[in-house]
């Protein structure tokens, strides 16, 4: 140990003395082929299984695969998805920002609106939207004191899609304000006292310093959510909306082949979240940069890594970008 | 006499019930190196956030440059500054952390330039022509785009004094600069800090750097218990010092 400790602090000894790499044995790992037998084996039993259900018939699933309102359905989730996810993330920044404020009133306006929000059920809050016509049958907006004002039929201005957009979107906030919300948490403060020090505002400080440093922290949890509300976006079949779930179901009603069409509806929810979690390791790449010396496996380098890992020790866990500073305080 | 950059009359501080400034008198003129000294909790940083309003005072009188901090008098009656005016004071003061601070997300040269580009809104160009005049000024020309984690403690704070720099402050705050690093990285940043004092910038230094203290200070206080105990030119204290609390202070640092 002393020779060896007395070489690494000597810088001028030889390269050539290096001992030689070590040569063992690597340790087998038998149970590893046991468990993928197992796994393949009952795999291979599911297939069959539903391959062969005498009721299924595979030839309605090809046939309705791709069929133009099938795809226009997906059009419309996507579209439903993408819309209510933005309303949610502004909002719910908006709402955290306002949690956090100092003013009491702001932060209980907040407050109330997530209690509210997260307390009542999505599909409740849709199909209030989409009903809303039948208590409000008209809408104003004027401009008090004066005889400027705009009037509207509801079920006019609140077609089905808005009512659906609503509903997830709104709720979405209340989700989304709680997520920002721990990621601005989780900024040291030292950061904002750097840069109110600079004389930056609190807007350019929550802006340019505090939410891109919350970003890391943000995220992954908002993959999540996005991944979920393409899921949840099928309840806008209560509005008659016509997305996905709603289009394969009226098909459904028509043909009675419920089985066939859910299986083509789930091959594409699918495939949309694949794709969607395949965006979310390069959105996270981006946002960790200059938080860490190691920049997170993209998912071709975690697939390989997959394949070459069966005859490696276990992994040391899940990516965790260490602490922004070393502390080194005394 | 010319206006202090810096003037203390009896100024209170408390937290709750704690009293943390309980009296602080103290000038500095413009050009001086102003050391603070003391023990841990006498309230060294409380004072250095108070001068450029991180802290709100409770009593008492501070001004820097002959203004008030954080609030305007007119006639006899004082007026609390909105939060723009405080942003624009603020930003004529530069302050250097004990933890750096720097922005991660940010390379050298973009943590520079954030406050003249975001506060003062000046052209890019002339920003970033700045921005790598002062890295070299600190010796660090070839950490331009480099991350603050890939660069040492030492290497950090001279991007953080130059980052303060960049707003071309009158008067810059420095709270214990070198007390997170390692003791081989101190020298590099009291270089740097000799070097603005010899151009004669204004400075507020916390520091436990007694030969920094003695060699580029102008004058020294020492604080206990919210309270500066003795106050001269840092020869004279560090070597004679009158008061039983510090010489039992200076004796544990040394
Ligand atoms: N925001 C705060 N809220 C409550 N108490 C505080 C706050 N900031 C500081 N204090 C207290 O005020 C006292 C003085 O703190 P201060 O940081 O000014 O001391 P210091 O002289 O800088 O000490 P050190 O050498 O450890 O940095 C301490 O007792 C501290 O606990
Ligand atoms: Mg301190």
């Amino acid at each position: 140990m002393s020779t060896g400790s007395d070489a690494i602090s000597d810088p001028t000894f030889p390269a050539a003395q290096r001992p030689d790499a070590i040569k063992a044995i690597p340790v087998r790992h038998p149970w590893r082929w046991v468990a993928a037998v197992v796994v393949l084996a009952f795999a291979a039993a599911v297939i069959y299984t539903f391959a062969t259900a005498p009721g299924l018939q595979w030839s309605v699933v090809g046939q309705f695969l791709f069929y133009p309102e099938i795809l226009r359905g997906i059009l419309v989730t996507l579209e439903l998805t993408a819309i209510a996810m933005a309303i949610g993330v502004v909002l719910g920044v908006i709402l955290a920002v306002m949690r956090l404020s100092a003013n009491p009133v702001v932060s209980s306006v907040s407050w109330l609106y997530i209690w509210f929000f997260r307390g009542t059920p999505v599909l409740v809050q849709i199909f209030f939207w989409f009903n809303i016509g039948s208590i409000l049958p008209y809408l104003h907006i004027g401009i008090p004191f004066t005889h400027l004002f705009w009037i509207g039929t509801t079920n006019k201005i609140v077609t089905p899609l808005l009512a659906a957009i609503l509903g997830l979107g709104l709720n979405e906030a209340a989700y989304m304000s709680e997520i920002v919300r721990a990621g601005i948490i989780s900024v040291d403060t030292g950061q904002t006292e750097a840069a109110q020090a600079l004389g930056m505002t609190r807007v350019l400080v929550m802006r340019r310093i505090v939410l891109p440093q919350a970003m890391r922290v943000i995220i992954p949890p908002t993959g999540n959510e996005t991944i979920s509300m393409l899921k949840t976006s099928s309840l806008a079949y209560i509005a008659t909306v016509g997305e996905l779930f709603f289009i394969q179901k009226e098909i459904s009603n028509f043909n009675y082949d419920i089985i066939e069409l859910a299986i083509v509806a789930s091959i594409w929810y699918l495939a949309m979240t694949s794709v969607l979690t395949f965006g979310q390791y390069y959105l996270e790449r981006y946002f960790a940069r200059g938080a860490s010396r190691l920049l997170p496996p993209t998912p071709l380098q975690r697939f390989r890594r997959l394949l070459f890992r069966f005859h490696e020790p276990p992994p040391v866990g899940p990516f965790e970008p260490p602490p922004i500073y070393e502390e080194r305080l005394h | 006499m010319a206006t202090p950059m810096v003037l203390a009359e009896s100024v209170y501080k408390c937290f709750g019930r704690l009293e943390v400034l309980r009296g602080i008198n103290l000038s500095v003129a413009a050009r001086e190196v102003l050391c603070i000294v003391g023990p841990s909790g006498s309230g060294k940083s409380t004072f250095l956030r108070c001068i450029n309003h991180l802290e709100k005072i409770d009593g008492g009188r501070l001004s820097v440059d002959g203004e008030l901090v954080g609030y305007r008098q007119r006639g006899d009656k004082i007026y609390e500054l909105p939060d723009r005016e405080v942003c624009r004071k603020r930003a004529e003061i530069g302050m250097v952390f004990q933890r750096f601070n720097l922005f991660p997300h940010m390379t050298a040269l973009e943590n520079i330039m954030e406050a003249p580009l975001r506060v003062r809104g000046e052209a890019q160009k002339a920003v970033e022509e700045r921005g790598r005049a002062l890295l070299n000024r600190v010796g660090l020309a070839d950490k331009v785009d480099v991350y603050p984690n890939h660069l040492s403690g030492g290497q950090q704070q001279r991007v953080a004094i130059a980052r303060a720099l960049a707003m071309q402050p009158k008067l810059m705050l420095f709270d214990e600069p070198t007390s997170a690093l390692d003791p081989e990285l101190v020298g590099e940043v009291l270089d740097v800090m000799r070097g603005l004092a010899q151009d004669g910038m204004t400075m507020v230094v916390v520091t436990h750097e007694m030969g920094f203290a003695r060699e580029v200070g102008d004058s020294l206080v020492f604080m206990d218990g919210g309270v500066i105990v003795e106050s001269g030119s840092p020869r004279e204290v560090l070597a004679n010092p009158q008061h039983e609390r510090t010489r039992s202070f200076l004796s544990k640092v040394f």
